[in-house]
């Protein structure tokens, strides 16, 4: 039997050679072979042949329609190989390139069904089924990606939320215990121990405004004017632990533009609280600030132990990576936030900030106030005592109007305590020490907030000739400072005292007012 | 964050214990009193804290420690934290008052005056 493979040059004719050929030659044999035998055997034999012949036939077509078979699983291998390693590269890319793209531009802040439009268009053609698949595959990362950032987004914000709540708590606290401060300003017990609450409220302060800070927003208070820079760097004193071991240098007289104030004071509290914290507790810490080039340098050195070149660069580094964003996740089981807090701070403000080896055998921290937040221009009517003009003025130890009534504890808690009568007296005696600022041309001035404020100008408003009436004054001509403050030594509260401004006083005036 | 709860703060950032470095006038309570009086000896030094300069500059004329505290708006034993610094550097001169006691009694002038007017 002839093999019916033929050779793929000729397979244009090889199909009706193919099975057309053999069967010929086997009808020609039995043509032959039926002529040859004897007549008897003649019927068999060509029964025999023409079974011969069609299974020959047959044969040759069933081998005919095998090649085309073949041929055709050939073409569909083919076919599915190619596809298959389109499909290969498609998810190579999907995987490579396309997910990260998608996930950093939604970590950019696109919406997911953006991201997905995009790469929807990209890809037009390719198996829908596949196409389907990869989307699908697509939106799931998207959608867990989206997720995710949602919520660490909304843990943020709920911890920034806490944060300003605290804050709003500690800054109301703090102005209590100002406005307690002054009410048992003559108790030195009492005194100190408001002086300690407030030292630790203040501490809680910083800590609820690190955390706003590292959960991307700005730090809690805000300052409407220029604050003299001796106020801000002694505020950066204020809000640490060991504030006693800074030694704070005379600084020049220039004054920080209000919006960085804040921020200004508490890089400061974080840098001078790290001084203190990883230096011996005897040693100083020093705190100066110098004009340079780029606008004010502050120098915060410490003695304690140097810097190791390694050490540095870790710090710097976790300035740097704070610079470049960091989330609360980020920080660890034991949480360092100065240098991160100090970081994105320096980041959002522009300040510089550089860690070097001290003269003093520590670390020497500078941190560069860029010029554009200075200002020289001397702070809203409150005249530093630095080179500022001699005569009575106010000192940046003011609170506006704190002595100016006695004011219950808390706004909220204005019942919960006898506020009023029972510190009568001492609250008294500072709210008539504060009159003579309307005496003094120079404190009537003072606006600390450049906002409209409300005096106490009103001369009518005095309750002065009541009071002159029942208690009688020796003389109604210009008394000497010293002598109203002996006329309510001897009980005398509400008296208008007229003094001129403070004029030579003599020894008599007060003696005068004390019998 | 609502904008409500940024609030404008007009103080100054500086607070208390950091003006008296932590003390709160227990030592020199017994030094001062309310109405001792104070006057300058010294010319303010720029390289002096800005509170002490201050007190410096108002204390020309005498003054009393009532009334520094009431110009400086600092509560009364703050001040005497700061004048006690001041004192301690020769900076200020403190004065009694004449106390209450030491003036006579005013019966017994009268009684006296009396018995001169009888002579």
């Amino acid at each position: 039997m002839l093999r019916a493979g033929s050779p793929p040059a000729r397979r244009a004719s090889a199909p009706v050679l193919g099975w057309l050929l053999p069967t010929v030659v086997t009808a020609a044999a039995v043509a032959a072979a039926v002529s040859v035998v004897s007549a008897g055997a003649r019927t068999g034999v060509l029964w025999c042949g023409l079974a011969c012949t069609a299974a020959v036939a047959e044969a040759a077509r069933r081998g005919r329609a095998l090649t085309a078979l073949r041929e055709q699983c050939a073409r569909q291998e083919d076919e599915l190989r190619a596809r298959l390693a389109r499909q290969e590269a498609e998810t190579t890319e999907l995987a490579t390139v396309a997910l990260p793209e998608a996930v950093a531009r939604l970590q950019r802040g696109e919406f997911p069904e953006d991201v997905l439009k995009a790469f929807e268009r990209r890809e037009a053609d390719g198996a829908t089924e596949f196409r389907a698949a990869r989307e699908a595959v697509l939106r799931t990362v998207l959608d867990a990606v989206d997720n995710e950032e949602g919520m660490r987004e909304s843990a943020q914000r709920a911890f920034v939320n806490i944060a300003r709540r605290v804050q709003a708590i500690v800054h109301r606290q703090a102005q209590d215990l100002r406005t307690m401060e002054d009410r048992h300003g003559n108790d030195p017990a009492v005194l100190d121990d408001l002086l300690l609450l407030d030292h630790g409220n203040a501490l809680i302060g910083r800590l609820a405004d690190s955390i706003a800070v590292l959960g991307g927003a700005r730090p809690g208070r805000q300052w409407s004017r220029a604050v003299p820079l001796y106020s801000v760097l002694r505020g950066g004193i204020s809000r640490i632990l060991d504030y006693r071991r800074v030694e704070l240098h005379p600084v020049s007289e220039v004054a920080v533009v209000g919006p960085a104030v804040e921020p200004l004071i508490h890089a400061l509290a974080e840098l001078l609280d790290n001084a203190t914290r990883y230096s011996p507790p005897h040693t100083r810490v020093h705190l100066s600030a110098a004009e340079v080039q780029a606008g004010i340098a502050i120098e915060i050195e410490d003695g304690g132990l140097s810097l190791s070149e390694e050490g540095r660069a870790r710090a710097e580094r976790m300035l740097r990576d704070a610079q470049a964003g960091i989330d609360l996740n980020d920080l660890g089981e034991t949480p360092r936030l100065g240098l991160a807090v100090v970081g994105r701070l320096a980041q959002a403000y522009g300040f510089q900030v550089s860690l070097r080896p001290s003269a003093y055998g520590g670390v020497r921290a500078v941190l560069i106030v860029p010029q554009q937040l200075i200002t020289t221009a001397p702070a809203t009517g409150r005249a530093h005592g630095i080179g500022a003009a001699a005569g009575l003025r106010p000192v940046p130890g003011v609170i506006p109007q704190p002595a100016s009534e006695p004011r219950p504890y808390g706004r909220t808690t204005a019942g919960a305590f006898s506020a009023g009568p029972s510190f009568g007296s001492n609250a008294g005696i500072l709210a008539e020490s504060n009159r003579p600022d309307d005496e003094i041309p120079v404190v009537a001035e003072r606006a600390p907030n450049g906002l409209p404020q409300r005096r106490r100008h009103a001369r009518p408003s005095r309750p002065g000739p009541v009071e002159v009436s029942r208690v009688p004054e020796p003389a109604q001509a210009p008394v000497q400072p010293g002598m109203w403050l002996a006329a309510f030594h001897e009980g005398v509260n509400g008296h208008a005292p007229s003094t001129g401004a403070a004029g030579p006083t003599s020894e008599e005036s007060a003696g005068k007012g004390e019998q | 964050m609502s904008a409500g709860d940024q609030d404008w703060d007009e103080g100054i950032p500086e607070r208390l214990y950091v003006i008296t470095r932590g003390r709160s006038g227990l030592a020199e309570q017994a030094t001062f009193d309310l109405v001792t009086l104070i006057v300058s000896r010294a010319e303010p030094a720029p390289t002096m804290q800005p509170e002490h300069a201050a007190i410096l500059r108002i204390c020309g004329a005498p003054l009393s420690v009532a009334e520094i505290s009431a110009y400086l708006g600092l509560p009364t034993s703050a001040v005497t934290v700061l004048l006690a610094d001041l004192l301690a550097d020769g900076r200020i001169e403190a004065r009694s008052p004449v106390p209450q006691a030491i003036l006579p009694d005013r019966a017994l002038l009268e009684a006296v005056i009396h018995g001169l007017q009888r002579l």
